[in-house]
Formats: C-alpha cells, structure tokens, sequence
C-alpha cells in the first residue's frame, strides 16, 4: 500500500468559460468565470470587479451557462463536467447568509457513445425550453426544462451528421430549433433542425445551406428583430437566416482563426470577436428597415480594435468594459474606447489577471541558498509565452517610499504630547540623525532641539510623556512638551557608547567591555548598575518579557571574539546564563521576544544565521538551541504587532518574518530583496504600517497577514518549452519556439510576426545548416505561411535578461534539455535533445543530441551526435548521459575526445517519452503503456528490465517517489501510483509493477520535480510527511505529492470521510465519484491518496461544523503523540493543528 | 473612425467609473473567498438520462404509427413489454464491449 497527499499549492488560473448575468440578485450585474474545477462569481461594481464566491465543483467545468426561465427573477447557472454531471444552481441570499442551492442535478452519461472530438458542447435554447448537448457523435441529447416535473427526462435524438462542428439554438423560433456546422467528406455546411420533444425527434427545419467555408468553426444565433445566424470561417463572416444571406471576407480576419465571441447588444447588432493571435474585433450587423416594417440585416462590418491576450472567451460586462479570458496567457479586464490611441489601438487593458498556465516545464531552485525552493515555470504559449519565478512569502503593499541612502537606523515616535499615534520617523545616518515629520500622508525633514545630530543608536518615545535619543556620546532625556534635553548620562570614562538598547523605563548600554544600566525617570535617568564582560559587547536587549510590563527583569548580552549569548539580571547586571555560540562570526543582534505564551531569545549573526533558544525568564536559563540560515548578510532583529500578536522582522539581504504557530516558530520570507532596517510605524497617514530601508530607499508598506506564493512574469513573447538550471554559469537554459511567416518572395525566407525573446538576445546564434539532414531545397513553404522555429536561450539567473539565443535548423524541434557534467570533464554542459519534423513521417525518423557550453557570455557547441529519432528525454544518470530516443532508452558515454558513445539500449517500448532516474535505477514513461522499471548494471554495461505496470496509460509525467514507490499522471486527468513487489515469490509476480494508488486529480500534469516551496527546518518538521513531488498543471495549477506514514494516512482518511458528510457538494456530486480513477476504459475507486484540498477545507468550517467533524476521531499513539501513547478524543483544537501544519507543507 | 464602438450598452452608467489603477495596469491574483457549503437542500428536480436505445425507441414509435388503429390495449401491454427488455439490452452489451476494447489494447 502506499501512502500518499495530493495538495494544490496553486489553484489553477486559465479560463476555460465565461459568462454575464444576473445570478447574485435581480439587479446585480455578475461575471461568472470558470477555472477548471472552480467557478469564480464576481458582482460589477463601480469600482470594478468585486470578488463575491469562489465555488470548488467536484468535476472539471464543460460547460457553464446562464439563463433566465420563465416567472424567474434572476437567472439560474447551468453546469455540465466533464464527466458528464449536470447541474442546475440558483444563488440565494438571506441576509450574510450566502447559499448556492442545487435546483436539479444528475448525469447524463450515455452507456454507450464516442466522445465527439470537438468537444462537449452546451446549449440552452433562448426560451429556456430544453437544454442541448452535444456529448457524442451522433447524438444529441435534450434535457426539457418542465418546471413542473420532478424528473427532468433528458433524451437522445439521432443525429444524421456525425461531425458537428459547432451548434446553437436559434432565436424567435415556435419549436427550439437548432443551427448547427457540420463537416462530411464534401465540406462543410450548415443545417438546421426543428426539435419535437413529443417525439424525441429532429424534423426539418426552416433552412440550410451546403458548402460553407471549408473552416467554418463557430455558429452565433442572433437573437430579435434579425434572428438567424452568423457562419464564422477562417476567411469569411456569413450571415444566414434563410431567406437572406449576407457574406464578407475581410482581409484583417485571415492572418488568424476566430476562436472566441461575445455579444454587445441586446439586439445583437454588434459582436467582439478574438484570434488565435490575441487581436479583438468588432463585427457589425448593419440593419435595414424594410417596407413592411421588419429589419434585417444589410451589411456586416468587422473592425480591429486592437491587440490583447490570446482569448479563450469573452464577455461584455458594461460601459464598454469586457472580461476576456485566457488559457495561455493573463487574463483581462479591458475597456473599448471610441477614440484609437496612439498606436490605433481602441482597446486599454484597466486589469491583468495572472495565469500561469499552461505550465509545459518547470524547475525547483534554491537561488538564495537558504533552504527555500523557488519554482521557475515555462508557461504560456506564442506571444503569451513567460517565465514565472514563484516563491512562497510575505508580501509588502509599497505606500511611499523616498530615495535616501546610507541610513543606518529607524525609530518611530510619537512628538506631539497630545499625540497617540506616530507622527515622526527618526533616521540614523553615519555623523548625523535627521528628523521626518508625517502629517497625513506628506512627509517633511523636520528639526527636534533636544536631540543631537550624531548618529542615533536609539530612539523611542519613554515614560512620562519623555523622548530618549541614544548616540555615542551619551543617553539623553528630552521633554516633548519643551521638546528640549532634560537629562543627559554619559559614559564615566571619555570613551564611546558603542551598543544600547532600552524599553520605556529601562536603558543598558555599552562602552567597550562595560554595561551599564540606566532607569528613566521623570526628567532624571538614573545609572544602578555596572558591569564588565569578558569581551567586548557586540549586541543587547532589554525588552520587557510580560505582556503589558514597561520593566525588563533581564538583559541579553552578545560579545565579541568568543562569540557568546550572556543572560544578565536587572538592575544589579549579575550573570545568570552563559551560551556559548560557537564558530567565528559574531552576534549581530540579539532580541528576546514572546511569541504564544513561549519566552525567546534570538540571536542572528554576521553571517545571515539565526540561533533561537527557549528561554526560562526566572533564571536566564537557555535551551532548546536550534539555529536556522536566514540570509548572507548581517542580520537585524526587531519586533513588530500585526493583528495583535507579536512578530519579529529580521533584516537582511533575505528579510524574513518569524513568528509561532501552533508553538512551533515559522520564518516566512518577505518579498523584497532587501531590507538592512526596519521599524513599526503607525501614524494617521500610515496606520499599522511598516517603514523598512534598504541601501538606497526608505519604503512605507503594509504587510500581508499570511505567506502566500509571489509571482513574478518575465515575458519571452514566444513558447517556452524546457527549462533547465545551470549553478555553475549562473544561468537558466530555455528551450523556446517562435513562431515566422513566410515571405511574400515565395519561400525564400522567413519573418518573426514579432520580436520575441530569441530575436532580442544580447547575441545570437544559428546552427550551421551543413548537417541538415535533408537537403535544403525543399522550401515549399507558401506565403503567409506559419514555421516554427527552435531556440535555446540562456538567461541570466538574477536579471532574467536573455544572454544568449541560438537557433536551431529549419524543421527542427528542441524537446529535451539538461545541464550536467559528463564523465570526469569538469565542464557543465547545456544538452539538448531534438527531431527533425517533417510532415509526411508519422514519426521523426532523425535528431540531434547537441552539447553546449555556457562559458565568459559565450555559447559554444562542444558535440553532436545524430539519432534515428526524436530525443523526447534527457537525463544526467551515472555521469553519463541517458535519453529516450522515438522508442528506445539509450545511455550514452562521454569519451576523452568529448564525444557522445552509445553504450547500451533499451527497445520494448511504443514512445519512450519520459525518463526519471535514482541511483542505477530509471523509470521510463512511455506514449501509451504507462511505466516501466529498468536497472542499469554498471558492470556489465547494460539495461535489464526490471519490472512493467501492463494497464494501459497514456502518460503525461512521471516521478519516482523513492526506491519502491512510482508516482504516475495520465492523459484522463488521474494519478497512480505502482509498486516495485520485490518479496513476490514468483519471478512473473516480481515482474509486475503493482497499481497500489489510484486518483482522480482532475488536471492535466506536464510535469513532476521533486522539491518543496518552503522553507525546510530539520528541527523543525511539525508533520510526519515524507518527500516532496511538486507538479504543473496545463491549467496553471501546482500541487504537491508527499508521502504519509501508514496511521497517519489512516487518520486523515477518516477525517477527509467524515468531511465529506459535512461539506455538501455544489451539484450534488459525489466526492467519492470525483476522486475515482476514470478513463474512457476503466473506473477505479481512490485509493493510496489523501484529497489535501478537501482535509484543508476543514480550516475554513464554522466552530460547530468542525465539531460535527471531530465527532468521534481518535488521537493518540502516533499521531499527535501526547507523551502518554493512549488513545483519546480528538478535539476541535487537535485538528485545527494538524490541519494547520499541513497546510504549511506548500 | 470609432463610430462602431459609440453607444456601447450601459447597464448601470456608474460601474466601473470609480475603478482605481495607481500605475497603469493593475495585476491582480487574489481570489474570492472560498463558498463551503455545509447545509443540504434537497433537489427540486432530478435530471435523469433515458436508457432505451435510440434504436428501440424508434422501432417502437413506427410500431405505434403503424398499428395506430388496433386496439390501444394490446398495443400499450406489448409497448410495455417490449419497455422491459429493451431496459435490458444495454446492461448486455457494454461487457462485450468492453472486453473487445481491453482485448485489441492489450
């Protein structure tokens, strides 16, 4: 058995569908948008979008639709999956209770029928008669909406045409009448067919016409007073209602195919239609009024509006604002104007929504060394085309900020003795401390006359309504009435305050090797004690331990040279605890805090490294040492309050926040790049807010309450489709593809349709065409024409500038890439697989294997080597180099004269497409016969097949979970997992790979790269998970895979069972029938896999929900082990926790 | 030049003219939140899918036409029964399918 979670870190963000309506209420105008699995309700406001429900449906969205049945005072949404469960929903409010109630819901899976190639398609007739669906071919099906049977009866009608390209109910018809495109062997046409429910039977309809454009793909029935219907093609636009027949074929829509559309009018007088290319046009129906009285329509008119993301759908919301979505790109929020821009673009983008689908290729970095992966995805696709940078953080939502450099010191404070909030920043500079007044938002240079302009080491607002400034020269009092010094201590001996630290009673500073303790007191500071160190004092803390106390009982200490943490007691500075540190870099900073009823120290060093210790605040004593990698850089701790509970800032070159949950410390990064210092500040203009510095700016931001993943877009313009890390060249390797048309010349050359990534590089490169393994006289291209071309990009690692573009032959496609070393050349090479495509082979027959090295800003080509085949996979494995070539996996040695030598083969395969490897051993993914183990022996320098999962599955990704477990996604959208049977006594039995887990996650995987999102403490691992398998969705999800041990997944399977009681599905579907392995072949119940998002929702139940769910699970033994090993009730608190933690695994 | 795009269909002429972009495009990632539903309400309606064969279903409507003049008792019972087995014909053929399918993949 194997044990396994499957968690979503990302939900998926392409747009499949999108609709307009009123669903909320009568009078809410609402965007509905499907992704994938979620449906996602927005309420158009003057301000804009505003996010209303996020609805999870436990089946990939087909079809969505909205439509308003008779005597109904809103409209009713009508959802189909992707296997086959229809659903009708009506969105109900009673005040802030918010449900979606499920009007009617069933499936209409037919036993029998091929899934139509195009697609399902949904309709619903105009009168809201029947709903049409188009599952199978030759088939369709009706679902009457009688409102007065409980049993809505759906049937099948035969259907002559059995390729129906596109389908629509017509307007202003006595019976629903269907238009539909339809090809056979002649062509294309469109026909039209009355739909008799008495007899569950087309009849005649009104119209049809033969011979369409060859590419017609989309039907639009326009509604009253023209009725009929628009015939979309590749070249032409037809309008066709039967008696009259308007066509037009303007030269703008050519360039590209029409894929998407949405109605302006009511009326249906103007249409948007967008390509394939990202461009938006305007189609017009111009009218004219006959004799008679009627209209109809005179003229079609199809204006470019101007360039946008690539579209899947669109839909006008008002005021000239349409949502257009996207599934390769950023979806958007756009606004038609009546006048063109500069560019003669009549379209401005007001909002971008990120999407980071389809993720082809990833890859898990941890460019700041510090235990933290970040992924670096290749999404997009043609001009949509990007690299995203995801990490996992905290963000900060810049205010202000002001350019000013060299600051070494930040302290809010409030001056105006009437003033509760902060109204002045105090910043310290080397020789001087300067004053910044906030009034509201405004920031003005100021003046204190009680403070001395040297460099601040401390500041803050004290008791008695008194300020302290701390420089080298001494502690002084300052009165913020006279706003003049009152008191002033200075150091017996001439010598300098180096170090100081202080609360709003208490001072301790340092001069050299001595401490001395200072009490604040109405106009007098007061020194009581005094002590010498061994050393040198490097850092200090007197912050007061109790909630809601001014006086610290303890100071914390760092020196110098022995590199030592000293607890020292108040006011008589006697020793109370020494820890030594170890190692050679000093103590930086050194903070005692509370987080969660748990005393604190810290302590972060020179290095970027962090040691925290329990601390006992009666006798100093320190334990529990653990020490954690931040940053690089020195580190500076302070504290701040967010949401009334206390964090800790830690600035460095990697700025962290640390806080506790569920008792356990969590150190979260924050999304900047740098943060030398930093102070809370809550002031009118900026309330709870932060004021952080780095080299160059002060930056006045707010925080984010929760770590979430940050997204950053490096836009390449064309598709990536491999990516591939170098540490040694500090660089990305990219295999992308642009996309040329050929030249009006007639083929004698290509044009990019736009600059891209592989024509922008710093410099470039072709490879030399006197390989082509075909002669190169057989440019047949035609003009207009679209090629593809292959590049390899390098990219810079921090910039993300692309250095470097080499351009492979005409007709060859890059598939595969790794960076590594080979053999004992101490070289890391970037290794690219490719195929020579040609149109008339069903398979490559020839490749190239090319090795290149990335060495002073210059790419070079080390080696070739030809294969009869495309190169679908390469990995580095026993420092040789293995690949999978068309159906063979093939190691390849590298020889002293650095070139590439087969040394063993492996044939029994269709389409070798994947290769995973560990140790000796490989898992090969293959077009069609799932997973196979093969072993590599060293000695005698060949493949033996070790075992074979025989169930048919066509793979998409593969991973190796560890040395027995293989994790598998397939083309049906499932997860399985197989099992090496190494104890089978019989040899037959050992050859077969076990399916032991079966899940449906409902996503397209492309991709599988072991590695994690968060930070990983080894002292720290709160859940007992093992391993980390993230993957890309085609949808732009990412999700991760980590194994449980047995009690444990136990456990949560009886969790997720009893949530599934609790949370009521929308549209009634079973989550039993959601999670179940379903290919066209086979069904299979889940099992071996925990549904991470379902157990996750349990943190967002109401109290009594959650109570509902704890009924009757039992903790104890192994999981959340309370020391005693017995059994007990596990209760609301229990589960939050282990809920919590794991959601803390992405 | 941008005539076509005059008059653009206003709902509420208020939405979206407050809508706020401090620098150029806005990007946006956040989602709403997530609906939980936790109380049932019962369908008021069930869709259900009818099993007859297309086939079946037609011979039985020409039966129907055809003997339209006979007695309408006999004609129901032997529509009724006919009703049954053809219930029954789909259960038989979807293993045989089945098995054909697994057997030409394997």
């Amino acid at each position: 058995m194997a044990y396994n979670y499957v968690v979503t870190a990302h939900k998926p963000t392409a747009v499949n569908a999108c609709v307009t309506g009123h669903f909320t209420g009568p009078e809410d105008l609402n965007l509905i948008i499907a992704k994938n699995t979620r449906l996602e309700i927005y309420l158009v406001t003057p301000e804009g979008l505003r996010p209303v429900k996020e609805v999870g449906c436990y089946g990939r969205i087909a079809v969505m639709e909205l439509f308003r049945p008779p005597g109904e005072t809103k409209d009713l949404l009508f959802i189909l999956t992707a296997r086959y469960n229809a659903c009708i929903l009506e969105y109900k409010q009673d005040g802030d209770d918010v449900s979606i109630v499920t009007r009617a819901h069933g499936n209409v899976q037919d036993r029998i029928g091929r899934p139509s190639e195009t697609g399902i398609i949904g309709i619903i007739d105009p009168e809201c008669r029947m709903i049409g669906l188009r599952l199978y071919d030759g088939l369709f099906k009706v679902i009457p909406l009688d409102r007065d049977n409980r049993e809505l009866k759906a049937f099948n009608i035969r259907l002559e045409e059995l390729n129906v390209i596109d389908v629509k109910f017509l307007y202003g018809c006595q019976v629903p009448t269907v238009v539909f495109v339809y090809q056979d062997p002649h062509g294309r046409h469109v026909k039209t067919y009355e739909i008799s429910v008495r007899d569950k039977e087309f009849s005649k309809g009104p119209w049809k016409q033969d011979n369409v454009e060859t590419e017609a793909s989309m039907v639009i029935a326009v509604p009253e007073p023209f009725c009929g219907s628009l015939i979309i093609g590749q070249e032409s636009i037809t309008y066709h209602n039967g008696d009259k027949y308007v066509a037009v074929a303007p030269p703008a829509i050519k360039q590209s195919t029409l894929i998407c559309h949405g109605r302006v009018d009511a009326n249906g007088s103007r249409y948007l239609l967008g390509d394939m290319s990202g461009r938006l046009f305007m189609l017009l129906l111009e009218k004219e009024e006959l004799i008679d009285g009627s209209v109809t329509v005179k003229d079609l008119k199809v204006e470019l509006l101007g360039e946008t993301s690539i579209a899947e759908c669109l839909t006008y919301l008002d005021n000239g604002v349409v949502y257009l979505g996207s599934r390769l790109g950023d979806s958007q929020l756009i606004k038609l104007n009546v006048d063109a821009d500069d560019s003669g673009s009549y379209v401005h983008v007001m909002e971008t929504f990120t999407n980071l689908g389809p993720i082809v290729d990833m890859c898990v970095v941890d460019l700041e060394r510090q235990g933290q992966g970040q992924l670096v995805t290749c999404s997009g696709a043609y001009k949509e085309g990007s690299l995203r940078i995801i990490r996992n953080g905290i963000g900060i939502h810049e205010h202000a900020s002001i350019d000013l450099p060299g600051i070494k010191g930040i302290w809010p404070l409030c001056v105006d003795p009437n003033g509760t909030m902060d109204d002045t920043l105090v910043l310290a500079f080397v020789g001087q401390t300067r004053v910044l007044l906030l009034s509201g938002e405004e920031v003005e240079e100021t003046e204190l006359p009680g403070f001395e302009d040297k460099q601040t080491f401390f500041c803050g607002n004290v008791m008695g309504g008194q300020l302290l400034q701390i420089t080298a020269a001494s502690v002084r009092l300052v009165s913020r009435q006279t706003k003049q010094l009152v008191s002033e201590w200075k150091p017996p001996s001439e010598k300098n305050i180096s170090v100081a630290s202080s609360n709003t009673t208490q001072v301790v500073c340092a001069v050299g090797q001595v401490v001395y303790y200072i009490e604040i007191h109405e106009g007098e500071l007061k020194q009581l004690g005094e002590t010498v160190m061994a050393r040198e004092v490097a850092c200090l803390d007197v912050t007061p331990l109790v909630e809601g106390s001014d006086r610290a009982h303890l100071c914390a200490v760092g020196l110098w040279t022995d590199i030592s943490a000293h607890m020292l007691q108040l006011p008589n500075l006697e020793p109370m605890h020494v820890e030594m540190l170890g190692g050679e870099i000093i103590p930086r900073s050194i903070l005692m805090t509370t987080f969660e009823g748990i005393h604190y120290l810290l302590c972060a060093l020179g290095d970027g490294s962090l040691f925290y210790f329990n601390l006992n605040p009666e006798t100093g004593y320190l334990s529990e040492r653990k020490k954690v990698t931040l940053g690089t850089q020195p580190t500076v701790l302070r504290t701040f309050r967010s949401l009334s509970t206390t964090n800790v800032f830690a600035c460095s070159d990697r700025p962290t926040v640390i806080y506790s949950s569920n008792h356990k410390l969590v150190f979260s990064n924050v999304n900047l790049k740098e943060v030398n210092y930093m102070c809370p500040l809550n002031s009118q203009g900026y309330p709870d807010s932060l004021a952080l510095t780095n080299d160059s700016t002060l930056t006045i931001g707010t925080i984010d309450e929760i770590q979430k993943l940050h997204i950053r877009t490096v836009p390449l313009y064309e598709s990536p489709r491999r990516i591939a890390y170098q540490e040694t060249s500090q660089t990305f390797g990219v295999l992308s593809t642009r996309t040329e048309v050929e030249d009006a010349s007639g083929g004698s050359g290509t044009q990019p349709v736009r600059p891209s990534a592989s024509t922008t590089a710093l410099s470039t490169s072709v490879s030399p065409n006197k390989n082509a393994l075909r002669s190169s006289n057989d440019s047949d291209g035609a003009f207009g024409e679209e090629i593809e071309i292959h590049s390899l990009l390098v990219v810079d690692q921090h910039t993300f500038e692309i250095l470097h573009a080499h351009q492979l032959l005409k007709d060859e496609f890059a598939l595969s890439m790794v960076s590594c070393k080979l053999g004992d050349d101490p070289n890391t090479y970037f290794i690219i697989g490719t195929a020579m495509v040609y149109p008339e082979e069903s398979e490559p027959k020839s490749g190239r294997i090319i090795v290149f090295q990335y060495t002073d800003g210059k790419l070079q080509q080390v080696a070739e080597k030809e294969v009869k085949g495309a190169v679908y996979s390469l990995v580095q494995f026993n420092n040789k180099l293995l690949a999978s070539i068309n159906s063979t996996v093939r190691l390849f040695e590298w020889t002293a004269e650095k070139e590439l030598r087969v040394e063993c083969n492996h044939y029994n395969n269709i389409l070798a497409l994947y290769l995973k490897t560990k140790g000796d051993f490989i898992l090969v993914g293959d077009l069609m016969r799932s997973v196979t183990l093969l072993a590599y022996k060293p000695m005698e320098g060949c493949f033996e097949e070790i075992a074979r999962d025989f169930n048919p599955n066509w793979m998409s990704a593969v991973e190796i979970l560890d040395d027995d477990n293989f994790l598998g996604a397939e083309n049906s959208f499932n997860f399985f997992t197989c099992q090496k049977d190494s104890a089978a006594t019989t040899d037959e039995e050992r050859q077969h790979l076990q399916e032991v887990g079966h899940f449906h996650l409902g996503e397209f995987v492309n991709v599988f790269r072991h590695g994690s999102l968060v930070m990983q403490h080894p002292g720290e691992t709160s859940t007992p998970t093992q391993g980390s398998v993230l993957f890309g969705t085609v949808n732009g999800a990412v999700g991760l895979v980590t194994q449980l041990p047995a009690d444990f997944f136990n456990f949560l399977q009886e969790v997720q069972s009893k949530l599934t009681r609790v949370i009521k599905s929308v549209g009634k579907i079973e989550h039993s029938f959601w999670r179940s392995f379903n290919t066209e072949r086979k069904t299979e119940a889940c099992q071996g896999f925990i549904d991470g998002d379902l157990i996750e929702s349990f943190l967002d139940l109401s109290r009594d929900k959650m109570q509902e769910v704890v009924q009757g699970l039992q903790v104890g033994g192994a999981i959340m082990d309370d020391g005693s090993g017995m059994k007990r009730e596990c209760t609301v608190e229990d589960l939050i926790k282990l809920v919590e933690e794991l959601t803390r695994i992405h | 030049m941008g005539d076509f795009l005059k008059g653009l269909p206003s709902y509420n002429q208020t939405n979206f003219t407050r809508f706020h972009s401090d620098s150029g495009v806005k990007t946006t990632s956040r989602r709403p939140q997530v609906y939980l539903p936790t109380t049932d309400h019962p369908s008021e309606q069930v869709i259900t899918t009818e099993k007859t064969n297309i086939l079946l279903r037609y011979l039985h409507q020409q039966w129907d036409r055809k003997n339209a003049h006979k007695k309408r008792d006999t004609s129901r019972a032997n529509l009724d029964d006919d009703d049954d087995s053809g219930d029954l014909t789909p259960p038989k053929k979807v293993p045989r399918l089945g098995q054909m399918e697994e057997g030409n993949s394997t």
